[in-house]
């Protein structure tokens, strides 16, 4: 799965340490999911999202 | 009870239990293991001594299983200790397995029953965990 975490991440002024704490993972899941080697739950995705503040998944996730 | 899972990692590589992460983790280990020494010192007989020092050391045991129930992992790592529990089962499961063949074949060269119980109940109590596992989370998930 692609994700535009990385890019929304540096735009919102996060490190991914402080993206990992906002979003109940560690910092390794982030990293994990920023080079898509993760999939998250779709719970998870939602919680990313909101704390990117975007609304919808689809805006921080794409399936391949 | 004692510690506090946030002084510890989960131990990943080489066996099971704790990895300290802070130094108060350190600490922890050093303060439940001095007494096991300092009881030595108490001039207690053989049976007193192997009482209170085994008393003490399984005090230790449920603080560290107590910790390891009660430390946080995000999905992610669920995941990984999940598959990497499920092939050290396998993997001890085959060893078993294998430890009760050569045994079995040795009682029939040496005509003489040699074979370890404990082995047996190692597997039986593996294929039970594993049941009332699936049973649980099958009507929970």
């Amino acid at each position: 799965m692609k994700t535009k975490i990385a890019e929304l991440r540096r735009a919102a002024g996060l490190t991914q340490e402080e993206l990992a704490k906002k979003a109940d993972v560690t910092r390794q899941t982030i990293i994990s999911l920023e080079q898509g080697r993760y999939n998250p739950s779709l719970k998870l995705a939602y919680d990313i999202t909101k704390v990117l503040g975007k609304r919808h998944v689809e805006d921080v996730f794409e399936q391949d | 009870m004692f510690g506090r899972p946030e002084w510890f990692g989960r131990r990943k590589y080489g066996g099971w239990g704790l990895s300290p992460k802070t130094w108060q983790g350190w600490a922890y280990i050093l303060v439940m293991a001095l007494p096991v020494y300092a009881f030595q010192a108490l001039g207690l007989n053989g049976e007193g001594l192997f009482a209170l020092t085994l008393a003490w050391i399984a005090i230790f045991i449920l603080d560290i299983i107590d910790i390891m129930a009660k430390l946080k992992k995000d999905e992610r790592e669920k995941q990984i200790e999940s598959l990497a529990e499920r092939n050290s089962a396998w993997a001890m499961v085959a060893v078993i397995t294998a430890g009760i063949g050569y045994q079995v074949s040795q009682s029939i060269v040496n005509n003489a029953y040699s074979v370890d119980m404990f082995l047996f109940a190692a597997l039986i109590a593996g294929a039970l965990v594993k049941g009332a596992t699936n049973a649980y989370l099958e009507r929970r998930m």
